[in-house]
């Protein structure tokens, strides 16, 4: 029952104030193990925020991340997955799956979190999962126009996740969720 | 560890003697208690508990990825994990999740804290797999316990540790069966095949009669070839019907299995907690409601018809019972006693009935008292009470009161406690009842009597027929004395800090009273009245400011027909229960419990080892009996310096005694008991004697003349070095009657005890010492009042006493 949130795109304080209240509300420290954020923050205290959520952060670098520092990918190991973190401004084009795909083939993980579309996303693809959490504030993206503020909670427990999706539509907190099971062996990619 | 047979109850002898597990299982109710349940009915009763707690657990302990039958679309919005709503299943989750981070934590401190609580055999693993029961059991109430705290799990835990070592002692025992008798338990998969076909037919045929499986070929090597399962004992038998994987319910019923442990654990956990529709339910202590209260309220009761005197002064003192009785009831005495020791208590608790045994119209005062579970609680709480009794009585301070009942003696002796526990439980269940005021009064004379019999005789049948003077005889002497007293009483509220220290004092003088060791009982024989009657004057004079807090409600205590009545008036007030009958054990139990009580209140310092005394040269013939009894009576604390205090005074006051009579003897008829006393020591020791009068007498009249000033402290204070001196003259003269005595008694064991007496007699100097310092400094303050001449009469008397002890304790460190 490990709790993974993947949250990113918030723009603060360049497209957006803050996060929504709801979401603000909801998101609470102690009940979330490892949050994964795909980037563009964008300033520190934004990630000092997240940091408060939960002691194990990951940040992958957006383009528009004042800290420099942030790297391109990230893999980490949750229990018995593989976890890819990219922000996706590289991967062009822009939230084609098949390149998302090659993405994760090339870090050889069981799911992908990316990000930049601003738009809420969830594949089921080869034996692995690809997940876009949205934009959290639902800042303006140049790719999309209808943007709802979104993010996704994952529910890792054993070969599988549950994966919660939370938006903001019209005001309302919307849930949805979805299961993958991993298969027991997975081949690596080459 | 063996099973307890102590206060095995008077009805018919219990099923499974060696397996308590089973034993509390039935007590508890979770098996059916009916001697005639067969083995089958009580595994088919294992097997359904076991299945009612598979399916709750599974319910209460979410697993979320379980399939739910039941197929409908959850309500996202209220059922994912960031939910805020407290109903939502996420948030029980988290709230379980935080609850089991308590536990685990406390489980460790548990360990870590209590090596003596509880045995290695326990090991954590085992605990935290049993863990989950308390939190299944607490989802099930979770109106109730929606603010379970840490503490409420903690409790639950010390109520559940006893029931899983127990039902791990019972796997432990079946192990041990099992290894005696392998051949038993052998599988079918076990056999190889040839051995198979050869024996199948023996198979079935063994198997019809009783279940048992095929005896292997080629058994191990000595072990008894049983052919069948009735040429076992019935214990190893039932043992192997219990276990049996075959048997009824298959698995699921064996009785003692380890892959259940969980389930068998939290079954006994349930229905302790829920009283088995009886009338004793843990829950409701843990819940916030009255019955706390009013079982707290309970013990007052049934403490203050016991024991009136500890029940006023703790009441004075302002000490509420629930500040102790929550603490010792919500784990049943879990933290008061050793492990072993909880497991007897738990014993005898279980085996009491948790069923209503009054009838059922009849109003009731308690409710807990209603079953003999209940009264049994109680009773054991009262009994705690009373073995704390001398240190109770000594505190001035609720603080140190609580202290002291907080920290109850580890060791202390359970067969007594525990049969006091039982006397009181009738007494309890009697008392009970709501009667008319008539009847009332009628039964309070008669619990009197019954109560005095049987706090002595620590069994219910005591009805043998009381002893020879009358109630009311006593009762007369008491009442003359209190009207004597009255007049010479002072305000109450300075007697009582003073009493009450001095009366502490006394009750360790008065504990002091005759406890010779059987040893040196021998000859101890006294009968000088005359002496004795001078004697108890002075005492009686200090007892007066004592007796303010000894009200009339002491008819507790009936008097021996051994007591020589008239140069005792002035003392026949106090009533005391010697059983001097031929029985020895009897006799002991008896003044154990007398003593117990009588002594160490204030009022019967002098009297009681007066008429010990008397009783003691009464009975030339039972003497060193008697001696002994007395030297039991007197134990009532397992304090060991008290008891050595004890000790020391008692022989001294003995000696002082016997010194006493060797001097006024002179002019008296009666013979010496046989005691060769020199004749040299006799006149120093004289001198003491005169000395230790004078310091009773000026103490005493100290004690009169303190008349509402605020010294009391510091008089008290005076009073405290009086004793002691008045005990380190004791124990000199004791000594030097020791030396004299070596040659007549000629006892190694009197050299222990004389070693004993030095080692304490240091304490006592050390004592003396600075509660010496203490005086200097305030009588320099002080100049105006009478007590100031008496302290300083005092610190030199005392300064020489002292110096004669270290020569003393010198001479005895030697030896």
């Amino acid at each position: 029952m490990v709790l993974v949130l993947a949250i990113g795109d918030l723009h603060i304080p360049h497209r957006a104030p803050d996060l929504p209240a709801k979401f603000k509300s909801m998101l609470v420290p102690g009940k979330i193990q490892h949050i994964l954020c795909t980037g563009n923050l964008c300033i520190k205290e934004v990630h000092d925020y997240l940091k408060s959520l939960s002691p194990d952060l990951h940040i992958t670098r957006g383009e528009y991340d004042e800290d420099v520092r942030y790297p391109e990918n990230k893999t980490l190991m949750i229990g018995q997955f593989k976890l890819g973190l990219c922000h996706g401004h590289q991967i062009v084009p822009w939230g084609d799956l098949d390149s998302l795909a090659m993405l994760q083939r090339q870090l050889d993980v069981d799911i992908l979190v990316t990000g930049h579309t601003h738009q809420f996303k969830a594949y089921k693809h080869e034996g692995g999962v690809v997940i876009n959490p949205g934009s959290a504030t639902g800042a303006y993206s140049s790719i999309t126009y209808d943007v709802n503020p979104s993010f996704v909670l994952m529910d890792i427990d054993g070969l599988r996740v549950v994966v919660y999706v939370y938006e903001l539509i019209d005001g309302e907190v919307k849930v949805d969720k979805i299961d993958f099971k991993k298969t027991a062996t997975t081949q690596s990619a080459h | 560890m063996e099973p307890s047979m102590l206060g095995s109850s008077s009805t018919s002898q219990k099923r499974f003697p060696k397996l308590r597990g089973v034993r509390w299982r039935i007590d508890l109710g979770v098996l059916p208690s009916s001697l005639s349940a067969s083995i089958d009915d009580l595994r088919c009763a294992t097997a359904d508990a076991r299945r009612r707690y598979a399916s709750l657990r599974r319910r209460m302990l979410m697993d979320f990825h379980l399939p739910r039958a039941v197929d409908r679309s959850p309500d996202l919005t209220m059922d994912n994990p960031l939910s805020q709503n407290p109903d939502s299943t996420w948030s029980r989750f988290f709230k379980n999740v935080e609850l089991e981070k308590l536990i685990d934590q406390d489980l460790s401190q548990l360990h870590r804290a209590h090596d003596t609580y509880m045995p290695n055999y326990v090991e954590e693993n085992v605990i935290i797999v049993v863990s989950p029961a308390p939190r299944v059991w607490i989802s099930t109430r979770q109106k109730s316990f929606t603010n379970a705290d840490t503490n409420t799990v903690t409790e639950m835990h010390e109520l559940l540790t006893p029931l899983v070592y127990v039902l791990l002692v019972d796997l432990d025992h079946l192990s041990q069966v099992q290894k005696a008798y392998e051949s038993h338990f052998s599988e079918f998969d076990e056999m190889s095949f040839s051995e198979l076909n050869q024996v199948s037919d023996n198979r079935f045929r063994r198997s019809i009669s009783g279940g048992m499986v095929i005896e292997k070929e080629g058994n191990q090597n000595g072990i008894a070839k049983v052919h069948s399962i009735d040429e076992l004992d019935p214990d190893t038998k039932e043992i192997l019907l219990l276990s049996d994987s075959y048997g009824a319910e298959g698995e699921l019923g064996v009785l003692l299995s380890e892959r259940f442990l969980e389930h068998d654990a939290y079954s006994m956990f349930d229905s302790l907690m829920n009283g088995a529709r009886g009338v004793v339910a843990m829950a409701d202590l843990f819940s916030s409601s009255p019955v706390v209260f009013e079982v707290s309220s309970s013990f007052y009761y049934l403490l203050s018809m016991v024991d009136s005197t500890l029940y006023s002064h703790l009441v004075e003192l302002g000490v509420e019972p629930q500040y102790f009785a929550l603490r010792w009831l919500r784990v049943l005495f879990g933290r008061e006693f050793d492990f072993d020791d909880l497991l007897m208590i738990w014993d005898e608790l279980f085996s009491s009935p948790n069923s209503i045994c009054i009838d059922k119209d009849a109003k009731y005062r308690f409710k807990i008292l209603c079953a003999p579970r209940g009264a049994f609680i109680a009773s054991m709480a009262v009994a705690m009470l009373l073995h704390l009794r001398s240190s109770l009585l000594a505190t001035e301070n609720a603080t140190f009161c609580l202290q002291r009942i907080l920290s109850f003696p580890k060791n202390p002796d359970m067969k007594i406690l525990l049969e006091k526990a039982k006397s009181l439980e009738i007494l309890a269940i009697g008392s009970n009842k709501l009667l008319s005021s008539s009847q009332e009064t009628s039964n309070k004379n008669k619990l009197a009597i019954t109560r005095g019999y049987n706090l002595s005789s620590g069994s219910s049948s005591a009805r043998t027929p009381p002893n020879q003077v009358p109630d009311s005889y006593w009762e007369e002497k008491w009442n003359l004395l209190h009207k004597t007293e009255e007049t010479m009483m002072r305000s109450d509220g300075f007697l009582d800090s003073s009493g009450m220290k001095f009366l502490g004092e006394r009750s360790i003088l008065s504990r002091t009273a005759s406890h010779p060791s059987p040893a040196d009982g021998g000859g101890r024989k006294n009968k000088h009245f005359s002496v004795r009657h001078k004697l108890l004057d002075d005492f009686s004079q200090d007892i007066n400011s004592v007796v303010e807090h000894m009200n009339s409600k002491q008819s507790n205590f009936l008097v021996s027909n051994n007591i020589e009545s008239s140069p005792l008036e002035v003392n026949a007030g106090n009533h005391f229960m010697e059983e001097l009958n031929d029985d020895n054990n009897f006799r002991r139990v008896t003044s154990d419990r007398t003593a117990e009580e009588t002594c160490l209140s204030g009022e019967c310092s002098s009297i009681f080892f007066i008429a010990t005394h008397h009783s003691l040269s009464k009975n030339k013939d039972n003497d060193s009996d008697k001696s002994s009894i007395t030297s039991n009576s007197c134990i009532c604390d397992n304090d060991q310096e008290a008891s050595i205090m004890e000790e020391l005074c008692c022989r001294s006051y003995n000696n002082q005694l016997v010194r006493d009579d060797e001097v006024v003897s002179a002019a008296n008829d009666e013979p010496k008991s046989g005691q060769e006393f020199v004749s040299d020591d006799g006149k120093p020791l004289t001198s003491k004697f005169q000395w230790f009068w004078k310091f009773s007498r000026s103490s005493a009249e100290g004690n009169l003349e303190k008349g509402g000033n605020q010294e009391s402290e510091r008089s008290s204070a005076a009073e405290n070095t009086k004793n002691s001196c008045s005990t380190t003259t004791f124990v000199q003269t004791s000594n030097s009657q020791d030396v004299s005595k070596r040659g007549d008694v000629g006892d190694n064991k009197v050299l222990g005890t004389l070693r004993i007496l030095g080692q304490s007699m240091l304490e006592n100097i050390q004592v003396i010492e600075t509660v010496f310092q203490q005086d200097r400094v305030q009588s320099l303050s002080l100049e105006s009042f009478s007590n100031n001449i008496l302290g300083g009469k005092g610190q030199a008397t005392a300064v020489s006493a002292l110096k004669e002890l270290r020569k003393i304790s010198s001479l005895l460190c030697e030896m």
